[in-house]
Protein backbone atom coordinates (compact mmCIF):
# COMPACT_ATOMS: atom_id res chain seq x y z
CA UNK A 1 0.00 0.00 0.00
CA UNK A 2 2.86 2.35 0.92
CA UNK A 3 4.67 1.57 -2.33
CA UNK A 4 1.48 2.10 -4.32
CA UNK A 5 1.04 5.52 -2.74
CA UNK A 6 4.63 6.50 -3.62
CA UNK A 7 4.28 5.14 -7.15
CA UNK A 8 1.00 7.01 -7.75
CA UNK A 9 2.57 10.22 -6.45
CA UNK A 10 5.56 9.80 -8.78
CA UNK A 11 3.24 9.06 -11.71
CA UNK A 12 1.34 12.26 -10.99
CA UNK A 13 4.65 14.17 -10.80
CA UNK A 14 5.68 12.76 -14.18
CA UNK A 15 2.40 13.76 -15.82
CA UNK A 16 2.53 17.25 -14.33
CA UNK A 17 6.20 17.67 -15.21
CA UNK A 18 5.54 16.88 -18.90
CA UNK A 19 2.00 18.23 -19.07
CA UNK A 20 2.28 19.77 -22.55
CA UNK A 21 3.66 16.56 -24.00
CA UNK A 22 1.08 14.60 -22.02
CA UNK A 23 -1.74 16.75 -23.39
CA UNK A 24 -0.52 16.28 -26.95
CA UNK A 25 -0.29 12.53 -26.41
CA UNK A 26 -3.76 12.50 -24.90
CA UNK A 27 -5.24 14.37 -27.87
CA UNK A 28 -3.40 12.26 -30.46
CA UNK A 29 -4.30 9.01 -28.71
CA UNK A 30 -7.90 10.25 -28.37
CA UNK A 31 -8.18 11.10 -32.08
CA UNK A 32 -6.50 7.89 -33.20
CA UNK A 33 -8.61 5.70 -30.92
CA UNK A 34 -11.71 7.60 -32.05
CA UNK A 35 -10.79 6.74 -35.65
CA UNK A 36 -10.11 3.17 -34.58
CA UNK A 37 -13.41 2.91 -32.70
CA UNK A 38 -15.34 4.70 -35.45
CA UNK A 39 -13.90 2.48 -38.16
CA UNK A 40 -14.67 -0.63 -36.13
CA UNK A 41 -18.24 0.53 -35.53
CA UNK A 42 -18.69 1.39 -39.21
CA UNK A 43 -17.32 -1.98 -40.17
CA UNK A 44 -19.59 -3.74 -37.65
CA UNK A 45 -22.59 -1.86 -39.02
CA UNK A 46 -21.66 -2.77 -42.58
CA UNK A 47 -21.27 -6.36 -41.45
CA UNK A 48 -24.66 -6.20 -39.77
CA UNK A 49 -26.19 -4.73 -42.93
CA UNK A 50 -24.60 -7.41 -45.08
CA UNK A 51 -25.72 -10.14 -42.72
CA UNK A 52 -29.23 -8.70 -42.87
CA UNK A 53 -29.16 -8.65 -46.64
CA UNK A 54 -27.56 -12.06 -46.81
CA UNK A 55 -30.28 -13.53 -44.66
CA UNK A 56 -32.72 -12.36 -47.32
CA UNK A 57 -30.71 -13.96 -50.09
CA UNK A 58 -32.34 -17.12 -51.36
CA UNK A 59 -31.54 -19.49 -54.18
CA UNK A 60 -34.55 -21.07 -55.84
CA UNK A 61 -33.95 -24.53 -57.31
CA UNK A 62 -36.62 -26.02 -59.59
CA UNK A 63 -36.74 -29.77 -60.14
CA UNK A 64 -37.33 -31.58 -63.40
CA UNK A 65 -41.02 -32.43 -63.90
CA UNK A 66 -40.80 -36.13 -63.25
CA UNK A 67 -43.04 -38.00 -60.81
CA UNK A 68 -40.38 -40.64 -60.16
CA UNK A 69 -38.04 -38.18 -58.44
CA UNK A 70 -37.77 -38.65 -54.69
CA UNK A 71 -38.11 -34.97 -53.61
CA UNK A 72 -37.23 -35.64 -49.99
CA UNK A 73 -34.02 -37.40 -50.92
CA UNK A 74 -32.98 -34.48 -53.17
CA UNK A 75 -33.77 -32.04 -50.34
CA UNK A 76 -31.57 -34.06 -47.96
CA UNK A 77 -28.69 -34.04 -50.47
CA UNK A 78 -28.97 -30.28 -50.87
CA UNK A 79 -29.19 -29.79 -47.10
CA UNK A 80 -25.94 -31.73 -46.74
CA UNK A 81 -24.04 -29.19 -48.87
CA UNK A 82 -21.73 -27.05 -46.70
CA UNK A 83 -23.05 -23.71 -48.03
CA UNK A 84 -26.65 -24.36 -47.06
CA UNK A 85 -28.08 -22.69 -43.97
CA UNK A 86 -31.70 -23.80 -44.45
CA UNK A 87 -33.91 -25.34 -47.09
CA UNK A 88 -37.64 -25.18 -47.57
CA UNK A 89 -39.51 -27.49 -49.92
CA UNK A 90 -42.47 -26.22 -51.96
CA UNK A 91 -44.87 -28.50 -53.76
CA UNK A 92 -46.33 -27.28 -57.10
CA UNK A 93 -49.61 -26.40 -55.38
CA UNK A 94 -47.88 -24.57 -52.52
CA UNK A 95 -45.87 -22.61 -55.07
CA UNK A 96 -48.95 -21.63 -57.01
CA UNK A 97 -50.74 -20.53 -53.86
CA UNK A 98 -47.70 -18.48 -52.87
CA UNK A 99 -47.64 -16.86 -56.29
CA UNK A 100 -51.32 -16.10 -56.08
CA UNK A 101 -50.86 -14.44 -52.72
CA UNK A 102 -48.01 -12.37 -54.08
CA UNK A 103 -50.05 -11.23 -57.11
CA UNK A 104 -53.00 -10.29 -54.98
CA UNK A 105 -55.87 -8.83 -57.04
CA UNK A 106 -54.17 -9.79 -60.31
CA UNK A 107 -53.93 -13.47 -59.41
CA UNK A 108 -56.80 -14.35 -61.78
CA UNK A 109 -54.27 -13.98 -64.60
CA UNK A 110 -52.77 -17.26 -63.43
CA UNK A 111 -55.92 -19.07 -64.52
CA UNK A 112 -54.82 -18.48 -68.10
CA UNK A 113 -51.91 -20.86 -67.53
CA UNK A 114 -54.21 -23.82 -67.37
CA UNK A 115 -52.46 -26.66 -65.53
CA UNK A 116 -50.09 -25.66 -62.79
CA UNK A 117 -46.73 -25.29 -64.61
CA UNK A 118 -44.64 -24.93 -61.44
CA UNK A 119 -42.56 -28.01 -60.54
CA UNK A 120 -41.41 -29.09 -57.05
CA UNK A 121 -38.88 -26.52 -55.89
CA UNK A 122 -36.68 -25.52 -52.99
CA UNK A 123 -36.02 -22.16 -51.36
CA UNK A 124 -32.43 -22.40 -50.10
CA UNK A 125 -30.79 -19.91 -47.68
CA UNK A 126 -27.00 -19.73 -47.51
CA UNK A 127 -24.56 -18.99 -44.67
CA UNK A 128 -23.04 -15.96 -46.44
CA UNK A 129 -23.21 -14.16 -49.75
CA UNK A 130 -19.94 -15.75 -50.87
CA UNK A 131 -21.62 -19.18 -50.64
CA UNK A 132 -24.22 -18.45 -53.32
CA UNK A 133 -22.01 -18.98 -56.39
CA UNK A 134 -20.57 -22.36 -55.32
CA UNK A 135 -24.04 -23.49 -54.23
CA UNK A 136 -25.48 -22.60 -57.63
CA UNK A 137 -22.67 -24.55 -59.32
CA UNK A 138 -23.35 -27.57 -57.10
CA UNK A 139 -27.10 -27.41 -57.80
CA UNK A 140 -26.56 -27.16 -61.54
CA UNK A 141 -24.51 -30.37 -61.39
CA UNK A 142 -27.49 -32.28 -59.94
CA UNK A 143 -29.45 -34.09 -62.69
CA UNK A 144 -32.77 -33.65 -60.82
CA UNK A 145 -32.43 -29.86 -60.89
CA UNK A 146 -33.74 -28.22 -64.02
CA UNK A 147 -33.26 -24.56 -63.22
CA UNK A 148 -31.65 -22.36 -60.60
CA UNK A 149 -32.80 -18.80 -59.99
CA UNK A 150 -30.87 -16.33 -57.82
CA UNK A 151 -29.97 -12.67 -57.59
CA UNK A 152 -26.49 -13.10 -59.09
CA UNK A 153 -25.41 -9.44 -59.42
CA UNK A 154 -26.66 -8.47 -55.97
CA UNK A 155 -24.76 -11.40 -54.49
CA UNK A 156 -21.56 -10.44 -56.27
CA UNK A 157 -21.83 -6.81 -55.16
CA UNK A 158 -22.57 -7.71 -51.58
CA UNK A 159 -19.63 -10.10 -51.50
CA UNK A 160 -17.30 -7.49 -52.99
CA UNK A 161 -18.52 -4.81 -50.57
CA UNK A 162 -18.04 -7.19 -47.67
CA UNK A 163 -14.46 -7.95 -48.72
CA UNK A 164 -13.56 -4.27 -49.35
CA UNK A 165 -15.08 -3.08 -46.07
CA UNK A 166 -13.18 -5.77 -44.14
CA UNK A 167 -9.91 -4.75 -45.78
CA UNK A 168 -10.46 -1.04 -45.18
CA UNK A 169 -11.35 -1.75 -41.55
CA UNK A 170 -8.18 -3.82 -41.08
CA UNK A 171 -6.00 -1.09 -42.66
CA UNK A 172 -7.60 1.73 -40.62
CA UNK A 173 -7.44 -0.36 -37.46
CA UNK A 174 -3.75 -1.19 -38.00
CA UNK A 175 -2.87 2.43 -38.81
CA UNK A 176 -4.66 3.75 -35.74
CA UNK A 177 -2.98 1.14 -33.51
CA UNK A 178 0.48 1.86 -34.95
CA UNK A 179 0.13 5.65 -34.64
CA UNK A 180 -1.24 5.46 -31.08
CA UNK A 181 1.51 3.03 -30.10
CA UNK A 182 4.22 5.24 -31.61
CA UNK A 183 2.90 8.38 -29.91
CA UNK A 184 2.73 6.72 -26.49
CA UNK A 185 6.14 5.10 -27.05
CA UNK A 186 7.74 8.44 -27.96
CA UNK A 187 6.15 10.33 -25.09
CA UNK A 188 7.40 7.83 -22.54
CA UNK A 189 10.79 7.73 -24.22
CA UNK A 190 11.10 11.53 -23.95
CA UNK A 191 9.90 11.36 -20.36
CA UNK A 192 12.53 8.71 -19.59
CA UNK A 193 15.27 10.53 -21.48
CA UNK A 194 14.65 13.78 -19.61
CA UNK A 195 15.01 11.86 -16.34
CA UNK A 196 17.80 9.48 -17.31
CA UNK A 197 20.16 10.98 -14.74
CA UNK A 198 17.58 10.60 -11.96
CA UNK A 199 16.89 7.03 -13.03
CA UNK A 200 20.61 6.24 -12.83
CA UNK A 201 20.81 7.81 -9.36
CA UNK A 202 17.70 6.01 -8.15
CA UNK A 203 19.10 2.66 -9.27
CA UNK A 204 22.43 3.47 -7.69
CA UNK A 205 20.92 4.19 -4.29
CA UNK A 206 18.84 1.03 -4.20
CA UNK A 207 15.55 1.59 -6.00
CA UNK A 208 14.37 -1.57 -7.73
CA UNK A 209 13.81 -1.55 -11.46
CA UNK A 210 10.10 -2.13 -10.89
CA UNK A 211 9.91 0.86 -8.53
CA UNK A 212 11.64 3.07 -11.11
CA UNK A 213 9.68 1.71 -14.07
CA UNK A 214 6.14 1.62 -12.67
CA UNK A 215 5.43 5.39 -12.71
CA UNK A 216 6.53 5.60 -16.36
CA UNK A 217 4.47 2.56 -17.34
CA UNK A 218 1.50 3.98 -15.45
CA UNK A 219 1.96 7.34 -17.16
CA UNK A 220 1.75 5.70 -20.60
CA UNK A 221 -1.17 3.51 -19.57
CA UNK A 222 -3.11 6.44 -18.12
CA UNK A 223 -2.50 8.69 -21.13
CA UNK A 224 -3.72 6.00 -23.51
CA UNK A 225 -6.64 5.12 -21.21
CA UNK A 226 -7.82 8.73 -20.98
CA UNK A 227 -7.28 9.08 -24.73
CA UNK A 228 -9.55 6.06 -25.20
CA UNK A 229 -12.14 7.48 -22.79
CA UNK A 230 -12.17 10.73 -24.79
CA UNK A 231 -12.50 8.67 -27.99
CA UNK A 232 -15.36 6.67 -26.45
CA UNK A 233 -17.14 9.86 -25.36
CA UNK A 234 -16.71 11.23 -28.90
CA UNK A 235 -18.16 8.06 -30.39
CA UNK A 236 -21.17 8.07 -28.07
CA UNK A 237 -21.75 11.77 -28.68
CA UNK A 238 -21.79 11.25 -32.45
CA UNK A 239 -23.12 7.73 -32.95
CA UNK A 240 -26.58 8.01 -31.46
CA UNK A 241 -27.47 11.29 -33.25
CA UNK A 242 -26.22 9.66 -36.48
CA UNK A 243 -28.49 6.64 -35.89
CA UNK A 244 -31.40 9.01 -35.18
CA UNK A 245 -30.72 10.78 -38.48
CA UNK A 246 -30.70 7.46 -40.36
CA UNK A 247 -33.90 6.40 -38.57
CA UNK A 248 -35.61 9.56 -39.85
CA UNK A 249 -34.31 9.42 -43.40
CA UNK A 250 -33.72 5.73 -44.15
CA UNK A 251 -36.14 3.83 -41.90
CA UNK A 252 -35.51 0.57 -43.82
CA UNK A 253 -31.92 0.47 -42.55
CA UNK A 254 -32.86 0.95 -38.91
CA UNK A 255 -33.47 -2.74 -38.32
CA UNK A 256 -30.16 -3.89 -39.71
CA UNK A 257 -27.95 -1.24 -38.04
CA UNK A 258 -26.55 -1.58 -34.53
CA UNK A 259 -28.84 0.52 -32.37
CA UNK A 260 -28.51 -1.22 -29.01
CA UNK A 261 -27.28 1.48 -26.60
CA UNK A 262 -25.95 -1.06 -24.13
CA UNK A 263 -23.88 -2.66 -26.86
CA UNK A 264 -22.34 0.70 -27.85
CA UNK A 265 -21.50 1.51 -24.20
CA UNK A 266 -19.89 -1.91 -23.85
CA UNK A 267 -18.00 -1.29 -27.09
CA UNK A 268 -16.66 1.99 -25.66
CA UNK A 269 -15.67 0.17 -22.47
CA UNK A 270 -13.80 -2.33 -24.62
CA UNK A 271 -12.13 0.56 -26.47
CA UNK A 272 -10.99 2.03 -23.13
CA UNK A 273 -9.60 -1.36 -22.12
CA UNK A 274 -7.88 -1.69 -25.47
CA UNK A 275 -6.37 1.81 -25.14
CA UNK A 276 -5.09 1.08 -21.64
CA UNK A 277 -3.60 -2.24 -22.75
CA UNK A 278 -1.95 -0.64 -25.77
CA UNK A 279 -0.52 2.12 -23.54
CA UNK A 280 0.69 -0.43 -21.02
CA UNK A 281 2.41 -2.61 -23.63
CA UNK A 282 4.13 0.34 -25.36
CA UNK A 283 5.27 1.95 -22.11
CA UNK A 284 6.44 -1.35 -20.72
CA UNK A 285 8.52 -2.05 -23.82
CA UNK A 286 10.17 1.37 -23.92
CA UNK A 287 10.75 1.50 -20.15
CA UNK A 288 12.24 -2.00 -19.98
CA UNK A 289 14.54 -1.23 -22.89
CA UNK A 290 15.61 2.15 -21.53
CA UNK A 291 16.18 1.04 -17.97
CA UNK A 292 18.13 -1.98 -19.20
CA UNK A 293 20.39 0.24 -21.24
CA UNK A 294 21.23 2.66 -18.44
CA UNK A 295 21.52 0.19 -15.58
CA UNK A 296 23.62 -2.41 -17.35
CA UNK A 297 27.07 -2.58 -15.72
CA UNK A 298 29.98 -2.01 -18.11
CA UNK B 1 30.85 -5.65 5.58
CA UNK B 2 34.27 -6.77 4.35
CA UNK B 3 35.51 -6.29 0.79
CA UNK B 4 37.80 -8.64 -1.07
CA UNK B 5 39.52 -8.10 -4.44
CA UNK B 6 41.16 -11.26 -5.82
CA UNK B 7 43.22 -10.82 -9.00
CA UNK B 8 40.91 -8.09 -10.26
CA UNK B 9 41.60 -6.43 -13.59
CA UNK B 10 39.36 -4.04 -15.46
CA UNK B 11 39.88 -3.27 -19.12
CA UNK B 12 37.72 -0.70 -20.91
CA UNK B 13 37.12 -0.86 -24.66
CA UNK B 14 39.10 -0.76 -26.85
CA UNK B 15 42.10 -1.65 -24.72
CA UNK B 16 42.46 0.62 -21.70
CA UNK B 17 43.59 -1.19 -18.58
CA UNK B 18 42.07 0.76 -15.67
CA UNK B 19 43.01 -1.79 -13.02
CA UNK B 20 45.59 -4.57 -13.21
CA UNK B 21 45.64 -7.62 -10.94
CA UNK B 22 44.40 -5.99 -7.73
CA UNK B 23 44.44 -8.08 -4.56
CA UNK B 24 43.24 -6.52 -1.33
CA UNK B 25 41.09 -7.16 1.69
CA UNK B 26 39.18 -4.50 3.62
CA UNK B 27 37.75 -5.59 6.95
CA UNK B 28 34.43 -4.57 8.49
CA UNK B 29 34.74 -1.20 10.28
CA UNK B 30 37.94 -0.07 8.57
CA UNK B 31 38.50 3.45 7.23
CA UNK B 32 40.45 3.29 3.97
CA UNK B 33 41.77 6.05 1.73
CA UNK B 34 42.28 5.21 -1.92
CA UNK B 35 44.78 7.63 -3.38
CA UNK B 36 46.57 8.10 -6.68
CA UNK B 37 46.79 10.47 -9.60
CA UNK B 38 43.89 11.19 -11.93
CA UNK B 39 43.40 8.11 -14.13
CA UNK B 40 45.14 5.79 -11.68
CA UNK B 41 41.97 3.68 -11.26
CA UNK B 42 40.52 4.99 -7.96
CA UNK B 43 36.99 5.55 -9.25
CA UNK B 44 37.05 2.27 -11.16
CA UNK B 45 37.92 0.45 -7.93
CA UNK B 46 35.02 2.11 -6.09
CA UNK B 47 32.61 1.51 -8.95
CA UNK B 48 33.50 -2.17 -8.89
CA UNK B 49 32.45 -2.23 -5.23
CA UNK B 50 29.08 -0.59 -6.00
CA UNK B 51 28.69 -2.97 -8.96
CA UNK B 52 28.37 -0.16 -11.46
CA UNK B 53 31.19 -2.01 -13.21
CA UNK B 54 32.06 -5.66 -13.48
CA UNK B 55 35.66 -6.88 -13.45
CA UNK B 56 37.17 -8.11 -16.71
CA UNK B 57 39.11 -10.65 -14.64
CA UNK B 58 39.13 -11.77 -11.02
CA UNK B 59 36.57 -11.62 -8.24
CA UNK B 60 35.16 -8.71 -6.24
CA UNK B 61 33.41 -10.07 -3.16
CA UNK B 62 31.52 -7.93 -0.66
CA UNK B 63 30.25 -9.52 2.53
CA UNK B 64 31.31 -12.86 1.06
CA UNK B 65 29.21 -12.46 -2.12
CA UNK B 66 30.84 -12.51 -5.54
CA UNK B 67 29.30 -9.41 -7.10
CA UNK B 68 29.53 -10.82 -10.63
CA UNK B 69 27.26 -13.68 -9.62
CA UNK B 70 24.73 -11.41 -7.99
CA UNK B 71 21.28 -11.70 -9.59
CA UNK B 72 19.98 -8.55 -11.30
CA UNK B 73 17.01 -8.47 -8.94
CA UNK B 74 19.30 -8.49 -5.89
CA UNK B 75 21.42 -5.50 -6.92
CA UNK B 76 19.05 -2.83 -5.46
CA UNK B 77 18.93 -4.70 -2.14
CA UNK B 78 22.73 -4.85 -2.06
CA UNK B 79 23.01 -1.14 -2.85
CA UNK B 80 20.67 -0.25 0.01
CA UNK B 81 23.41 -1.54 2.28
CA UNK B 82 26.03 0.58 0.52
CA UNK B 83 25.99 4.32 1.16
CA UNK B 84 27.36 6.16 -1.85
CA UNK B 85 28.74 9.69 -2.01
CA UNK B 86 30.13 11.02 -5.26
CA UNK B 87 32.20 14.07 -6.11
CA UNK B 88 29.36 15.39 -8.28
CA UNK B 89 26.88 14.68 -5.43
CA UNK B 90 24.40 12.83 -7.67
CA UNK B 91 21.38 14.61 -6.19
CA UNK B 92 18.07 14.79 -8.03
CA UNK B 93 17.75 18.45 -9.05
CA UNK B 94 13.94 18.51 -9.11
CA UNK B 95 13.60 17.28 -5.53
CA UNK B 96 14.15 19.21 -2.29
CA UNK B 97 16.76 18.24 0.29
CA UNK B 98 14.11 16.38 2.26
CA UNK B 99 12.73 14.60 -0.83
CA UNK B 100 16.21 13.61 -2.03
CA UNK B 101 16.75 11.83 1.25
CA UNK B 102 13.24 10.48 1.65
CA UNK B 103 13.06 8.79 -1.74
CA UNK B 104 15.74 6.18 -0.95
CA UNK B 105 13.58 5.03 1.94
CA UNK B 106 10.39 5.28 -0.09
CA UNK B 107 11.98 2.97 -2.66
CA UNK B 108 12.15 0.44 0.19
CA UNK B 109 8.44 0.96 0.95
CA UNK B 110 9.19 2.48 4.36
CA UNK B 111 5.96 4.01 5.73
CA UNK B 112 5.69 7.78 5.43
CA UNK B 113 5.86 8.42 9.19
CA UNK B 114 9.11 6.46 9.56
CA UNK B 115 10.53 8.14 6.47
CA UNK B 116 9.82 11.52 8.05
CA UNK B 117 11.48 10.53 11.32
CA UNK B 118 14.59 9.04 9.72
CA UNK B 119 14.95 11.89 7.19
CA UNK B 120 14.77 14.43 10.00
CA UNK B 121 17.35 12.45 11.93
CA UNK B 122 19.93 12.27 9.10
CA UNK B 123 19.34 15.85 7.93
CA UNK B 124 20.02 16.96 11.50
CA UNK B 125 23.17 14.83 11.57
CA UNK B 126 24.59 16.83 8.66
CA UNK B 127 23.21 20.10 10.06
CA UNK B 128 20.87 21.00 7.20
CA UNK B 129 17.40 20.84 8.76
CA UNK B 130 16.77 24.52 8.11
CA UNK B 131 17.51 23.96 4.42
CA UNK B 132 15.31 20.88 4.01
CA UNK B 133 12.88 22.58 1.59
CA UNK B 134 15.55 23.86 -0.76
CA UNK B 135 16.55 22.28 -4.03
CA UNK B 136 20.18 21.26 -4.70
CA UNK B 137 20.79 24.26 -6.98
CA UNK B 138 19.99 26.59 -4.07
CA UNK B 139 22.72 25.05 -1.89
CA UNK B 140 26.50 25.51 -1.79
CA UNK B 141 28.82 22.67 -2.86
CA UNK B 142 29.54 21.72 0.75
CA UNK B 143 25.85 21.66 1.60
CA UNK B 144 25.08 19.51 -1.42
CA UNK B 145 27.80 17.10 -0.37
CA UNK B 146 26.26 16.94 3.10
CA UNK B 147 22.87 16.18 1.56
CA UNK B 148 24.51 13.35 -0.40
CA UNK B 149 26.01 12.02 2.85
CA UNK B 150 22.64 12.27 4.60
CA UNK B 151 21.04 10.35 1.75
CA UNK B 152 23.73 7.68 1.95
CA UNK B 153 23.09 7.41 5.68
CA UNK B 154 19.32 7.14 5.36
CA UNK B 155 19.27 3.37 4.99
CA UNK B 156 21.86 2.85 7.77
CA UNK B 157 24.38 1.17 5.44
CA UNK B 158 27.16 -1.08 6.63
CA UNK B 159 29.49 0.10 3.88
CA UNK B 160 30.13 3.70 2.89
CA UNK B 161 31.76 4.51 -0.47
CA UNK B 162 32.89 8.09 -1.02
CA UNK B 163 34.44 9.04 -4.36
CA UNK B 164 36.41 12.23 -3.78
CA UNK B 165 33.73 13.70 -1.52
CA UNK B 166 35.88 16.74 -0.70
CA UNK B 167 37.08 17.27 -4.26
CA UNK B 168 35.03 20.40 -4.88
CA UNK B 169 35.10 21.80 -1.37
CA UNK B 170 37.24 24.38 0.42
CA UNK B 171 39.39 23.30 3.35
CA UNK B 172 36.90 24.15 6.13
CA UNK B 173 33.94 22.59 4.39
CA UNK B 174 36.03 19.52 3.58
CA UNK B 175 36.96 19.25 7.26
CA UNK B 176 33.25 19.34 8.20
CA UNK B 177 32.49 16.56 5.71
CA UNK B 178 35.40 14.49 7.10
CA UNK B 179 34.07 14.89 10.65
CA UNK B 180 30.79 13.35 9.50
CA UNK B 181 32.61 10.48 7.74
CA UNK B 182 34.70 9.73 10.84
CA UNK B 183 31.54 9.72 12.94
CA UNK B 184 29.97 7.24 10.53
CA UNK B 185 33.08 5.04 10.74
CA UNK B 186 33.07 5.27 14.53
CA UNK B 187 29.61 3.69 14.44
CA UNK B 188 31.17 0.56 12.87
CA UNK B 189 30.53 1.34 9.22
CA UNK B 190 33.28 0.45 6.74
CA UNK B 191 34.33 3.61 4.87
CA UNK B 192 36.26 3.53 1.59
CA UNK B 193 37.10 6.99 0.31
CA UNK B 194 39.10 8.09 -2.70
CA UNK B 195 40.80 11.46 -2.42
CA UNK B 196 43.47 13.81 -3.73
CA UNK B 197 43.46 15.77 -0.50
CA UNK B 198 46.87 15.30 1.02
CA UNK B 199 46.04 17.27 4.17
CA UNK B 200 43.07 15.11 5.05
CA UNK B 201 44.97 11.85 4.54
CA UNK B 202 47.99 12.99 6.49
CA UNK B 203 45.92 14.39 9.35
CA UNK B 204 43.96 11.23 10.07
CA UNK B 205 46.60 8.48 9.52
CA UNK B 206 44.24 5.75 8.35
CA UNK B 207 44.92 2.85 6.03
CA UNK B 208 46.09 4.11 2.62
CA UNK B 209 45.82 2.21 -0.64
CA UNK B 210 47.77 3.84 -3.45
CA UNK B 211 47.18 3.14 -7.13
CA UNK B 212 49.37 4.02 -10.07
CA UNK B 213 48.48 3.22 -13.66
CA UNK B 214 45.84 0.78 -12.42
CA UNK B 215 48.28 -1.14 -10.20
CA UNK B 216 48.25 -1.28 -6.41
CA UNK B 217 51.62 0.10 -5.40
CA UNK B 218 51.09 0.65 -1.67
CA UNK B 219 48.75 -0.67 1.01
CA UNK B 220 49.75 0.80 4.37
CA UNK B 221 47.95 1.01 7.71
CA UNK B 222 48.27 4.45 9.35
CA UNK B 223 49.85 5.73 6.17
CA UNK B 224 50.52 9.19 4.80
CA UNK B 225 49.62 10.60 1.39
CA UNK B 226 53.22 10.21 0.19
CA UNK B 227 55.78 7.83 1.57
Amino acid sequence: MTTLRYVLRDTWRLIVHHWVLGLLTLITAGVMLWILGGTTLLSLNLESMLTGLESELAVQAYLVKDNTIDVESVARRIQSLEYVYSIKTYSPSDSLAKLQRKMGSQSHALEMLGDNPIPWNFEIHVNSAQDVEPLVEALKDMPEVEDVVYAGLVVKRISALSRVSSRIAIIMFSLAVIITALVVYNTIHISLYSRREEIGIMYLVGATRAYIATPFVLEGTLLALFGAIIAGAGIIAMYFPAIELIRENLPLLTNILITDKGLIWRFCGLLAGFGATLGWVCSYLVVARFINSITRPE
Amino acid sequence: MNIQFSGVSKVFEPDIAALVDINLNIEQGEFVYVIGQTGSGKSTLLRLITRELLPSKGVVAVGGYDLRRMRKADIPYYRRDVGLVAQDFKLIPTLTVYENIAFVMEAMSVPKRLVAERAKDVINQVGLWRRRSMRPAQLSGGEQQRVAIARALANSPSLFIADEPTGNLDFHTAADVMKILFAINAAGVTVVMSTHNQGIVNASRQRVIELEGGRLIRDEKGGLYSE
